[in-house]
């Protein structure tokens, strides 16, 4: 088999090029032979709606929906503050479980329970605990986030190599040394790969909560051009949701690579979970 | 894997406590329009087995939902595993495939539920395509990535002894790559059963994800917060059968990938 180096880059360009270029193709086609617009649209629609959504235009007839710039941004908003707020929180008690046995026999159920069950089944709850403002889709992004960080943080700090622990024991480090210079830069790895997944989880949460709770932002803009069937925006705007995301996800990879150049790491090419 | 018996004791213990917390913040708070107690709670969900008429709606939601998590599960593996195992031999089909599966990987399961109300309406096809869409690329990157990770000893030396390819791919490739495809299951499982859920709850007329909303809506809270409690029973249930399974078929190998979940 040939390896990914021996082709060109013009080859490898070339192909994404094609492969693009089939996706629009066929849903070109799948368009055309649909026929209604109601149902599927083709591409060029799509990126006209695109177009005026950027440029902050509406179509006539909708109301009580912010702009899309508004839209944009208070939806990103919504991502990185719970994203901050959810590792503000959970690398602090991450670390605490990886080195303190009791905090991890007492948290760990909780994790445990996390795995198998989906925490976006308490938000039809937490709409009538909390209300449906801001600062709630902002709860929810962090609950959805929170789990994974803590997640990956403690698997990092639990599986330290014992020999880095055991030579800065031997030089006699303290413990608040031992945690800043041996634990934490040797477990970082996976503190960031559980932010990539867990800027995923803040992308659908966020979205998610708009949709179920207070309608505002991309959310519920993408639910209010579903209700008036106006198509062509819908899918706009589920585009918008899409590039951002994609574009949001890319912020923990940078930090990774621009932090661990030295480290072949595994979670760049696995997710642990979710 | 940490089969520690402490576990056993701390569960229990946290379960407790999950549900004393619960109780003292709905006996301050004191509004069964923002919360309700366990008690109420519980009382509905017995009520749901013994009240005939919630009770069909219950078996009906429950039948509904837990086809709809099966069925997008399993058409993604089988759509899955084939597309991962082709990415991960060839390279034409890897550079082709691979930037649409992390693109379409990236796209939050909401965003496909407006497209597909549009496809299919309102209705448990939709679930299903929502399943199957967010399901489908976690299975196809882990088993991907199982194929690359293959020691290229192992198919060497079947090349080596003149083993056709398809003996390579069933003999050797897919042995190699089974507990990535089993963890990729495991994924995939939770994947799924979150994307019904969601597809459900936006829904609001499909499922037990949709009669948990309806009831929100209608302020009967406690039957919410019953139906809550039975679907995180179902998604427990579903996950750790997965699990479960997944471990036995792989028994023989303790994979890197299985030691770090």
């Amino acid at each position: 088999m040939k390896s990914t180096r021996t082709m060109s880059f013009l080859a490898k360009f070339g192909i994404f090029c094609a492969s693009l270029g089939l996706f629009f193709v066929l849903w070109e086609v799948a368009a055309l032979s649909v026929g209604k617009s109601l149902i599927l649209v083709g591409p060029i629609p799509v990126l006209q709606a695109l177009i005026a959504l950027l440029q902050n235009h509406l179509p006539r007839g909708i109301l009580g929906i912010q702009g899309a710039d508004a839209a944009i941004l208070q939806t990103l908003a919504t991502i990185l503050f719970g994203f901050v707020l959810a590792c503000i929180v959970g690398i602090p008690v991450g670390l605490i479980m990886g080195r303190w046995k009791t905090a991890e026999v007492l948290i760990d159920p909780w994790l445990s329970a996390t795995y198998s069950i989906p925490i976006v089944i308490l938000i039809p709850m937490l709409y009538f605990a909390i209300g449906a403002d801001f600062y709630a889709e902002i709860f929810v992004t962090f609950l959805l986030t929170v789990f994974t960080i803590i997640v990956n943080t403690h698997h990092g700090v639990k599986y330290v190599s014992n020999a880095l622990a055991e030579v800065g024991k031997s030089y006699g480090a303290s413990e608040s040394q031992f945690v800043t210079k041996i634990i934490l830069p040797a477990s970082m790895p996976d503190i960031i790969s559980g932010m990539r997944i867990g800027m995923g989880r803040a992308i659908l949460a966020a979205v998610l909560a708009e949709v179920l709770m207070s309608g505002n932002g991309l959310g519920g803009m993408m639910m209010t051009f579903q209700d008036v069937l106006n198509t062509p925006y819908m899918m706009a705007v589920v585009f918008l949701i899409a590039l951002m995301g994609i574009a949001v996800l890319q912020l923990p990879k940078i930090l990774e690579r621009r932090l661990f150049r030295w480290k072949e790491t595994e979670s760049l090419s696995r997710e642990i979970r979710r | 894997m940490k089969a520690s018996y402490a576990k056993y004791g701390i569960l229990p213990g946290t379960l407790i406590i999950f549900v004393a917390v619960w109780w003292v913040i709905a006996a301050e708070v004191n509004n069964s329009r923002e919360i309700v107690g366990p008690l109420q709670t519980g009382r509905a969900l017995v009520s749901l087995f013994t009240d005939p008429p919630l009770t069909r709606l219950l078996a009906a939601g429950l039948q509904v939902t837990i086809t709809s998590i099966l069925i997008g599960f399993a058409l993604a593996v089988m759509v899955g595993i084939p597309i991962g195992v082709l990415m991960g031999r060839y390279l034409i089909a890897d550079l082709f495939c691979d930037p649409w599966v992390n693109i379409w990987y990236s796209i939050p399961a909401i965003a496909f539920v407006p497209l597909t109300m549009n496809w299919t309406g309102v209705s448990s096809t939709s679930s299903v395509i929502i399943a199957f869409l967010i399901t489908v690329f976690t299975v196809i990157i882990n088993v991907y990535g199982g194929v690359k990770n293959i020691s290229g000893s192992l198919v060497d030396c079947g090349a080596a002894y003149g083993a056709s390819q398809t003996q390579i791919l069933t003999k050797i490739i897919l042995p190699a790559t089974l507990p990535s495809i089993m963890v990729s299951l495991r994924l995939g499982i939770s994947r799924a059963i979150e994307g019904v859920i969601i597809a459900e709850m936006v829904f609001t007329v499909v499922g037990i994800g949709g009669l948990m909303d309806d009831a929100a809506d209608n302020l009967q809270l406690a039957l919410s917060g019953a139906l809550i409690i039975i679907l995180a029973v179902i998604s427990l249930v579903l996950a750790e059968v997965v699990k479960y399974t997944t471990r036995r078929a792989v028994a023989w190998k303790e994979s890197q990938a299985m030691i770090r979940e």
